[in-house]
């Protein structure tokens, strides 16, 4: 692997979860820049300031104080600067109604976090393994709900 | 000739004789003629006096018609007079005849209101607003009885004052009549007068007879005006007879009247008392309908703060269960880098109980899935579209791909059409039965589930609880796995009811709940058959659209 640096910003409120999130990144093989922010509000405080240097992807928690991340994923999207940056919903909880609605508002992949840590690896190199692959695409509903493959 | 001479004399001598005794004779009869001259100027005065007399009593009977053709004219008055009374009497009966009608009617009417008050009490038990509706009603309807029974008392009061104006009347004509009787008696003595004197008349018609043809007419003239005045007499007793009996008649007519204004008086006495009755039960009906309306309200607000409750719950449920999923994620989490970062720091003993709290953390999760999705079939708004089932089919058969080839198992899908469904429950439904099948399959046989569905009406289905006029779509899914007993075909939809332990089959016990609950959401029904290790059939009927 001797692809450029890639540049992921995570939107979480809980610190266990951005713990989980550095530990996975970590321990992948991947050469990984990660910033962290810890609300809605202070994500798109960050987005607006850095319009030069914009992360490749994102990783969006929905239940975040002050805004949440449907709001978020919708200013990004109704944003011309931001709207081609994959968002990737990371999720505890799992509905198919919401999961339907971020599809349609132009969320990229929808994660459910798991609950074992080994999967919780698997799960963020799946992910930027399709990053890479198929840019810009956007993929089908089937395909948007990302699960762990058994390999 | 001398002798003829002395002839000549002795005939002038006896003519001589002649002569003197014809003078005699011509005396005696002047003599005579001036005593027959002076008897017929006699005559002449007698009858002078006679004919004075008789112009007398002409000119008296001549005032006698007029006194009589007076006498006759004040008969023809008080006759039309008491005509006019008669028709006053007959209209007077005429009203009295209407005002019992109208009575009759109202008494009717009273009877029809008194049906529709059992009617409405009836009905009151049930419907409280129909009540309160008809109480108003009914307090309008006492309020214009109460108005019909003032004027009826105006009535009876008019017809009492009728009744006195009657009497009165009756009194005068009484007093007329006798009146009248003194004027026939008047009549009768005069006539007698008038007889005695036509008897007179009489005698010196008879006297008169040779002379005077005129005088025998005027008798004869009288004669006749005396039988015409007999006429008239026995007329006027007849009159006198018939006002006699009209007076009689009239006063049993004024008794009558009494007797019926009496009638009245008492039924006027009946009818408020009625009337006071009715107000009574309507003050009665409207205490009982203040009291059922504030039962009413009551129950509604036990009612609607039960719903709240339940809502509350169910929301509480979902909440509760949505927020325990990420501390619960976090501690399978950390157990899990612990096993791998400190793999080699672990007793057997540190590591085997870290897995024993790995799997009780699993069964918590399934535990909190399962709750989130039964809260959510309870909660969430039903939207019903017209979907394709073997789409539904087709997604849930690759969710379950792994099981599926895990178990070796074909789904088979026969005539699937559409139906009228909320999508995403349907999903669930389908998932949750045939993840079941899958999971209860028999480990000696492949698994093989058939999922079939048709359009068939209510009455070909022999369920009691579908209606027979009504189409269902009758979806089936069919199993060959282990089955269970027959008893067990109701609990099996009762949320947390097992039939197997944990050990042996995982899960919650909240997998049919759900899918009854998607059904009863659907207003269909759901039944299970089945026999130990027979397989199993589910049977889904919901109203085709």
């Amino acid at each position: 692997m001797n692809e450029k640096q890639l540049n992921i910003l995570l939107a979480d409120d809980d610190k266990d979860d951005r713990l989980f999130f550095s530990m996975a990144l970590e321990a992948l093989t991947i050469p990984t820049m990660l910033a962290t922010v810890v609300d809605g509000e202070k994500l798109m405080a960050y987005l607006s300031e850095n319009t030069q240097q914009l992360p490749d992807v994102i990783f969006l928690d929905l239940n975040m104080p002050r805004k949440n991340g449907f709001e978020c994923l919708s200013e990004i999207k109704l944003n011309p600067k931001l709207n081609q940056l994959p968002v990737i919903i990371f999720s505890t909880s799992f509905e198919q109604e919401v999961v339907n609605m971020l599809y349609k508002n132009g969320a990229k992949y929808f994660i459910r976090k798991p609950s074992e840590f080994l999967q919780f690896k698997k799960i963020i190199q799946q992910t930027f393994t399709l990053i890479s692959q198929e840019n810009r695409q956007k993929p089908s509903r089937e395909n948007f709900v990302l699960t762990v493959q058994t390999s | 000739m001398a002798i003829i001479k002395k002839t000549d004399e002795e005939e002038l001598l006896i003519a001589h004789k002649e002569l003197a005794f014809q003078k005699e004779e011509k005396e005696k009869l002047a003599g005579e003629l001036i005593i027959a001259r002076k008897e017929l100027a006699f005559q002449k005065e007698e009858k002078g006096k006679r004919a004075a007399e008789l112009g007398i009593a002409n000119i008296e009977l001549a005032y006698q018609d007029d006194e009589k053709g007076k006498r006759a004219a004040e008969l023809g008055i008080a006759n039309i007079e008491l005509a006019f009374q008669d028709e006053e009497k007959e209209k007077r009966a005429a009203e009295l005849g209407i005002a019992n009608i109208e009575l009759a009617f109202q008494d009717d009417e009273k009877g029809k209101r008194a049906a529709e008050l059992g009617i409405a009490n009836k009905e009151l038990a049930f419907q409280n607003e129909e009540k309160e509706k008809r109480a108003a009603e009914l307090s309008i309807a006492n309020k214009e009885l109460a108005f019909q029974n003032d004027e009826k008392e105006k009535r009876a009061a008019e017809l009492g004052i009728a009744n006195k104006e009657l009497l009165f009347q009756n009194e005068e004509k009484e007093k007329r009549a006798a009146e009248l009787g003194i004027a026939n008696k008047e009549l009768l003595f005069q006539n007698e007068e008038k007889e005695k004197r036509a008897a007179e008349l009489g005698i010196a018609n008879e006297e008169l007879l040779f002379q005077n043809e005129e005088k025998e007419k005027r008798a004869a003239e009288l004669g006749i005006a005396n039988k015409e005045l007999a006429f008239q007499n026995d007329e006027k007793e007849k009159r006198a007879a018939e006002l006699s009996i009209a007076n009689e008649e009239l006063a049993f007519q004024n008794e009558d009247k009494e007797k019926r204004a009496a009638e009245l008086i008492i039924a006027n006495k009946e009818l408020s008392f009625q009337n006071e009755e009715k107000e009574k039960r309507a003050a009665e009906l409207i205490i009982a309908n203040k009291e059922l309306a504030f039962q009413n309200e009551e129950k509604e607000k036990r009612a609607a703060e039960l719903i709240i409750a339940n809502k509350e719950l169910l929301a509480f449920t979902y909440i509760s269960s949505h927020d325990l999923q990420e501390p619960l994620r976090k501690i399978q989490t950390f157990v899990t880098i612990i096993l791998e970062n400190e793999n080699e720091n672990l007793s057997e003993n540190g590591k085997y109980n870290f897995q024993r709290m790995q799997l009780a953390a699993g069964r918590m999760q399934l535990l909190i899935d399962d709750l989130l999705a039964f809260s959510r079939v309870a909660t969430t708004e039903l939207k019903f579209e017209k979907t394709e089932l073997t789409v539904i089919i087709e997604e849930v058969k690759t969710e379950l791909k792994d099981t599926i080839q895990e178990k070796h198992a074909t789904i088979e899908a026969i005539e699937i059409g559409s139906a009228n469904i909320i999508a995403f429950q349907f999903r669930q439904l389908m998932y949750n039965l045939i993840s079941n099948a899958l999971k209860f399959s028999n480990p000696d046989i492949a698994s093989h589930i058939i999922i079939d569905s048709k359009i068939v009406k209510g009455d070909k289905l022999n369920n009691e609880k579908l209606s027979p006029e009504k189409n269902y779509c009758h979806i089936t899914v069919t199993d060959n796995g282990i089955g269970f007993e027959p008893q067990f075909s109701d609990r099996i939809f009762e949320v947390f009811q097992k039939l197997h332990g944990k050990e042996v089959y995982t899960g919650t016990g909240i997998g049919l709940a759900i899918v009854k609950k998607i059904v009863e959401n659907h207003n269909g029904i759901i039944t299970a058959t089945s026999e130990l290790s027979k397989g199993a059939r589910f049977d889904i009927y919901i109203p085709a659209a």
